[in-house]
C-alpha cells in the first residue's frame, strides 16, 4: 500500500475523499446559514459560527414566499412524474412485450428526440404556451417536464418489464384478463422497483430544472424553488446568511427522497444512464 | 446500455379475443408519441419557421415578416454569438476531459470495500441531486473576492487573493470547477457501475505476473472500461453544449460578456430582447450543432449493441 498505509486505513480514506467531495458545498452553506451579517464580513473569515442563529431562517420564510415555491415545484414535479410515469410504462410495454417491426428504431427516435437541447425547445415553447395562453400555468412546466424524464423511465421500466415471465401475463389472460389489464394487474405490481426508480428519477429531475421554470413562469408566486431561490439576492448585494438558509430550506426535501432511496436512484442511473 | 430487449412475447398466447400485437403497440405508443409531437416536434418545426422572421426596426408596427435567412447571416456578422460559441466550445473542452478525470478518480475510490456504504453512495448522489443553479450559487459564494473561502484559503498560504468573478480568465476557471464539481458524480456513478463488471481474477492474475498498480490500472482497468468511459463523455457533451444555469448564477455572462454561453445567449435574445426570429435563428444553429454530437452517440451505441455493453 502506498504511503505505509493499512488497507483498510486506504479504504478509509477513500471513503472520506469521496463523501467530502459530496458533502462541503452542502456543510458549507449550512455553517454559513447559522451565522449574522456581521460575522460573515469579518476578517480572516470564520469557519465555525461563532454565536449561531436561527433567525436567517425566519428572514428566508418572510423575504419570499419560499413555501409557496416549494408548493410549485412539488405540484409541477409530482404531477409530471405521475404524466410521465405512465406514458413510459405504456411505451416500455409495447417495446418490450410485443413483437413489433422496427423496435430499435423507435426507441433511437425516442432517445433522439429527447436529447434536444432545451435551450433550442425553450424558445418556440415559450411562444407555444404563450398562444396557447399557459404561461403562468402548472401545465407549462408540466408537460415538457414529462417528455424531459420520458426516455431515462422508458429505459428503466422497459429493463424490469422484460424481467418478467411471459408465462405469468399468459397465465392472467388465460383468467380473463385483457392485455392492458394484464400489464396493469401484473406486469406493473411486478415492477413496482423498477417503476418506483423511474419515478424517482423523473421527480428530481423535474425539482432541479431551472431554464424552462425561469421562462414560463414569470409571476412571483407561480415561481418554482430553483428560481426562486435566486430571488433572494439584492441587485448589489449578496445576503449570504440568507441565501444560504434558503438553500438549505430547499434542498432537505431532495436530500430526505435520496438518502431514503439512494439504491434505487444510483441503479437507475447506471441502468439509464440519461440526464438532461 | 441502451439497447433493446428482445420480446419477451412469444406470439402464441390466444388472438382474437385481443386487439392485433401491432394495433396494440401502436395504441400503447400514441400518448408518448403525441407528448413528443405537442412538446418537441411542433415547437422545433416552428422554431426553424420562426428563424426565418424578424421585426422590420423601420417598420415595427407590421409585425414579423418573412425575411428570408437574413436572422442567420445576421448570426454570421455578430460577434457576440460568435464569442459565445467560442465560451461554449472553451467550456467543452475544459469541463468534459475535466469531469471525466475527476470522475474517474472517484469512481475508483468509491469501487473500495467498504464496509459502511451509505456516507460514500450519498456522497456521490449529492452533486448529482443538487439543481445546477443552486451549485452555482454555492460556488459564487466560494469564490467572493471578500468573504469567500477560496481567496481566505489563499490568504492564509500568504497568495495574494484574487479577483476570481470580475477577471475574465478567472471568472471562466471558477465556472469551469463548478462545472467538473457538479458534473464528475454522475460521471462517477456511471463509471463505477462500469468497473463493477470487470472481474476481480483478471486482477488477481496480473498481481501473480507482478504488475505494478499502474500497470493494471492502464492494461486491465482503462480498456475494459472504454465502452462506460464513451457514453459517459458522449453524455456530458451533449449536456456541456447546453451549458447555461451555473455560469447564469456565478456571473450572470459577466465581467461584460466574457463568460457568456451560447445558450445564455440565446436566452437573453429570446427574453430580454424579444427578438424571437434572431433568437430562434441562434437556437436552429445550436439544434443542429448538438444534433451532430447526439447522431454520433446513437450510431456508437447502435454498433456497440451487439456487445453485452456496460449494463
Amino acid at each position: 500500500m502506498p504511503f505505509g498505509l493499512s488497507r483498510r486505513g486506504t479504504v478509509w480514506i477513500a471513503g472520506l475523499i469521496v463523501a467530502a467531495n459530496g458533502f462541503f458545498p452542502a456543510v458549507w452553506i449550512l455553517l454559513t446559514s447559522l451565522k449574522t451579517e456581521t460575522e460573515l464580513i469579518r476578517a480572516p473569515i470564520t469557519y465555525l459560527p461563532e454565536a449561531a442563529t436561527l433567525d436567517n431562517y425566519a428572514t428566508a420564510f418572510t423575504a419570499q414566499p419560499i413555501l409557496r415555491f416549494m408548493w410549485n415545484s412539488f405540484v409541477v414535479a409530482s404531477l409530471s412524474t405521475a404524466l410521465c410515469v405512465l406514458v413510459s410504462a405504456l411505451a416500455a410495454y409495447a417495446l418490450t412485450r410485443l413483437r413489433l417491426p422496427h423496435r430499435n428504431l423507435i426507441m433511437s427516435v425516442l432517445l433522439a428526440i429527447a436529447m434536444f437541447p432545451l435551450i433550442s425547445l425553450m424558445v418556440p415553447l415559450f411562444k407555444v404556451m404563450r398562444e396557447l395562453g399557459l404561461l403562468n400555468t402548472y401545465l407549462a412546466l408540466i408537460l415538457p417536464y414529462a417528455v424531459l424524464s420520458m426516455p431515462v423511465c422508458t429505459l428503466v421500466m422497459a429493463s424490469f418489464f422484460q424481467d418478467i415471465p411471459p408465462d405469468l401475463e399468459a397465465a392472467a389472460m388465460v383468467d380473463g384478463c385483457s392485455r392492458v389489464g394484464a400489464l396493469f394487474r401484473v406486469i406493473i405490481p411486478l415492477s413496482a422497483p423498477g417503476v418506483f426508480t423511474a419515478a424517482i428519477l423523473a421527480f428530481v429531475n423535474a425539482w432541479d430544472e431551472f431554464l424552462l421554470a425561469l421562462t414560463m413562469m414569470n409571476r412571483v408566486n407561480m415561481r418554482t424553488l430553483s428560481v426562486g431561490i435566486t430571488l433572494y439576492q439584492g441587485e448589489f448585494a449578496f445576503p449570504w446568511p440568507l441565501i444560504s438558509a434558503a438553500l438549505i430550506i430547499a434542498i432537505v426535501p431532495i436530500c430526505i427522497l435520496i438518502a431514503l432511496f439512494q439504491e434505487r436512484v444510483v441503479g437507475g442511473l447506471t441502468q439509464g444512464g440519461v440526464k438532461g | 446500455m441502451n439497447t433493446i430487449p428482445a420480446a419477451a412475447a412469444d406470439g402464441r398466447r390466444p388472438s382474437g379475443r385481443d386487439l392485433s400485437e401491432r394495433a396494440l403497440g401502436a395504441l400503447l405508443l400514441a400518448p408518448a408519441a403525441l407528448l413528443l409531437l405537442v412538446i418537441v416536434v411542433y415547437p422545433i418545426a416552428t422554431l426553424f419557421w420562426n428563424s426565418l422572421h424578424g421585426v422590420d426596426n423601420a417598420n415595427p408596427a407590421a409585425g414579423e415578416q418573412f425575411v428570408g435567412l437574413k436572422n442567420y447571416l445576421t448570426a454570421f456578422e455578430d460577434s457576440r454569438f460568435w464569442d459565445s460559441s467560442l465560451h461554449t466550445v472553451l467550456y467543452i473542452l475544459v469541463t468534459v476531459p475535466g469531469a471525466l478525470v475527476v470522475g474517474l478518480g472517484l469512481a475508483m475510490l468509491a469501487n473500495m470495500p467498504f464496509r459502511i456504504k451509505w456516507p460514500v453512495r450519498l456522497g456521490l448522489l449529492l452533486p448529482w441531486a443538487l439543481p445546477l443553479v443552486f451549485a452555482g450559487l454555492i460556488f459564487r459564494w466560494f469564490f467572493e473576492y471578500n468573504t469567500g473561502v477560496v481567496n481566505d484559503i489563499l490568504r492564509r498560504f500568504g497568495v495574494e487573493p484574487l479577483q476570481w468573478l470580475s477577471d475574465p480568465n478567472l471568472a471562466f476557471a471558477a465556472i469551469s470547477i463548478a462545472i467538473v464539481w457538479k458534473s464528475s458524480s454522475f460521471m462517477a456513478l456511471m463509471l463505477l457501475a462500469g468497473l463493477q463488471t470487470i472481474p476481480k481474477s483478471l486482477y488477481e492474475a496480473a498481481e501473480v505476473d507482478g504488475a505494478t498498480k499502474w500497470q493494471q490500472f492502464v492494461e486491465i482497468t482503462l480498456p475494459m472500461l472504454s465502452p462506460a468511459l464513451f457514453v459517459a463523455l458522449i453524455f456530458r457533451t451533449i449536456t456541456a453544449i447546453q451549458t447555461f444555469d451555473i455560469p447564469y448564477a456565478m456571473t450572470g455572462g459577466g465581467p461584460g460578456d466574457s463568460t457568456e454561453t451560447l445558450a445564455m445567449y440565446i436566452h437573453k435574445t429570446t427574453l430580454d430582447f424579444l427578438d424571437f426570429g434572431y433568437g430562434s435563428a441562434l437556437a436552429a444553429l445550436m439544434f443542429v450543432l448538438s444534433m451532430a454530437a447526439t447522431s454520433g452517440y446513437l450510431k456508437y451505441t447502435r454498433r456497440s449493441s451487439g456487445r453485452s455493453g456496460e449494463d
